[in-house]
């Protein structure tokens, strides 16, 4: 039935914006890192 | 190279996090043959019924993130440890995203089982009410200032606001008997009374598997924070040595 | 007991003294309300009889509304001239600070409730049942608790920059429990058919309501006023 695929549908859309939202986090964050360590290694 | 104080073990995901993700990869997969094609159709409802599980899972893992910053308030209030914060923080950002699901699954029930969009229904409102509360918890976190000053305050909301949830529940079902005496038909959404065995096994289940999602997140959010936290203590570091040189 | 209660009436007492000289927050909370039954009025014309229903309701939105606008400044004139911090480092018990605060602020709201209500009341043409000790115990009641939980709630939001917008997003989903109660308690109360024991449930929710943050209050106001 449609209300079934439209209540899963939404499901998986907030959990895959969320797991999207944390690996950018971590990208950003990482790349931040990194970056603040080569700074230091001068 | 390898020394403890190496940012490198940043950069590699913990040993339990990798078990732990392909665990869940399977898990999630059984849930959802459980849920799609193991479960039987309900009688009355048809097929929509099966939105209850994924429905309760999430209910049931927003209420334990919560709980969760509770316990974390509490801690954090008493002995002061920044991952205590940072744990609680986290927790209530996942419970967020799973009120969120809760919300926007219950009034697609609602209309495909009683053809209204929202119901004054206890739990649904509660779950209502529960929402702007750690959206206001969020609000605090992202106060200026230090973060001590942040945590502490979000703390003593943090512990506020899970104790009201309890009191929320039961003004909001008196409220809802005055307007809509119980409805009998209400069965099969309360748990253990009235569920099929194979049912509830499904639930059960897919309970267990949206807190594991939960753990997960958990984990990678803590991880998150705790990159974050190493960089600005190296900049803090870097700016020391800028003030130093120029100073020399 | 006595080094307890002494500074937290002298708090009470200097906020309103200082409010005294100036009536500055209690006028506008008073035109607030006033502001509010006018726009009530033309949004549900007075002379329905079905309006009558929503008095309960009216009296305690303008009770919360205007109880916000009194919050916001109960701690606002203390970051003015950095008292905030004068108070922390006062040898007084941060608990007694919170009585203090909550005393003033009870006052406040209390005075305008006894001009906006009654005003309220005539305006609407509404008929007060002959006892009416059961109204005002449960209006005491719930303005408590709501005066509680917006004066903990009051002192963390004035410690953002943004604390007049933080403060309404704070307070009411902690104080949605406390309305209901308290509206359908006035409501069942002020009815003509007056079955008294029906509100007593709610009534029991308020006093739950009241002790449970009185003492979380009571408890977690020293976190709030950390230097």
């Amino acid at each position: 039935m449609s209300y079934l695929f439209a209540a899963y549908t939404i499901i998986w859309l907030l959990i895959a914006s969320y797991v999207f939202v944390l690996g950018k986090r971590q990208k950003a964050a990482a790349k931040e890192l990194s970056f603040m360590k080569e700074m230091l290694d001068d | 190279m390898d020394n403890k104080n190496s940012i490198f073990r940043f950069l590699i995901p913990s040993k339990g996090y990798n078990i732990l993700f392909y665990l869940a990869i399977p898990i999630v997969i059984m849930a959802l043959y459980l849920t799609f094609i193991w479960s039987p159709v309900e009688r009355t409802m048809g097929e929509v019924q099966k939105i209850f599980y994924f429905h309760v899972g999430s209910a049931w893992n927003a209420f334990f993130a919560f709980f969760v910053v509770l316990v974390f308030s509490i801690l954090y209030l008493v002995k002061r440890k920044r991952i205590y914060d940072i744990i609680a923080g986290v927790s209530a950002e996942i419970g967020v995203v799973f009120t969120a699901i809760v919300l926007a699954t219950g009034p697609i029930w609602a209309h495909s089982a009683w053809n209204t969009w929202w119901t004054w229904e206890p739990r649904l409102t509660t779950t209502l009410i529960l929402f702007f509360i750690y959206i206001a918890y969020i609000m605090i976190r992202n106060m200026e200032g230090e973060w001590q000053k942040k945590a502490r305050l979000a703390s003593v909301f943090g512990i506020i606001g899970f104790i009201n949830v309890p009191i929320v529940f039961m003004a909001v079902r008196w409220w809802e008997t005055n307007l809509h005496p119980v409805v009998l038909g209400d069965g099969n959404e309360q748990s253990g009374g009235g569920l099929e065995p194979s049912m509830l096994f499904t639930l059960l289940f897919t309970v267990a598997t949206m807190t594991l999602v939960y753990f997960l997140f958990l984990r990678k959010g803590i991880y998150i924070e705790q990159l974050r936290l190493e960089t600005s203590k190296l900049k803090a570091k870097w700016q020391e040595k800028e003030i130093n040189r120029e100073a020399s | 007991m006595r080094y307890f209660i002494t500074p937290a009436l002298l708090i009470a007492l200097k906020d309103l003294y200082s409010e005294w000289r100036t009536r500055q927050v209690v006028v506008t909370m008073l035109i607030f309300s006033a502001l509010v039954i006018v726009t009530f009025s033309f949004a549900f014309d007075p002379t329905r009889q079905a309006v009558e229903a929503l008095i309960p309701g009216m009296i305690w939105v303008i009770t919360v509304f205007a109880g916000i606008l009194g919050l916001n400044r109960s701690f606002l004139s203390e970051q003015k001239q950095d008292q905030l911090h004068g108070m922390i480092v006062a040898p007084a018990d941060p608990a007694s600070i919170y009585l203090g605060k909550v005393i003033a602020n009870y006052v406040f709201v209390f005075v305008v409730q006894a001009i906006s209500i009654p005003l309220l009341l005539i305006l609407f043409d509404f008929q007060v049942p002959g006892d009416y000790g059961w109204f005002l115990l449960i209006l005491f009641l719930g303005t408590f608790g709501f005066i509680c939980v917006g004066t903990l709630l009051s002192a963390v939001s004035i410690q953002s920059k943004s604390s007049e917008m933080l403060l309404p997003v704070l307070l009411f989903p902690l104080v949605t429990p406390i309305v209901i109660a308290a509206v359908e308690a006035t409501r069942i109360v002020l009815a003509q058919d007056a079955s008294i024991s029906e509100a007593f449930s709610w009534m029991q929710l308020i006093v739950v309501y009241d002790l449970v943050f009185f003492v979380a209050g009571f408890l977690l106001f020293e976190y709030v006023l950390e230097v």
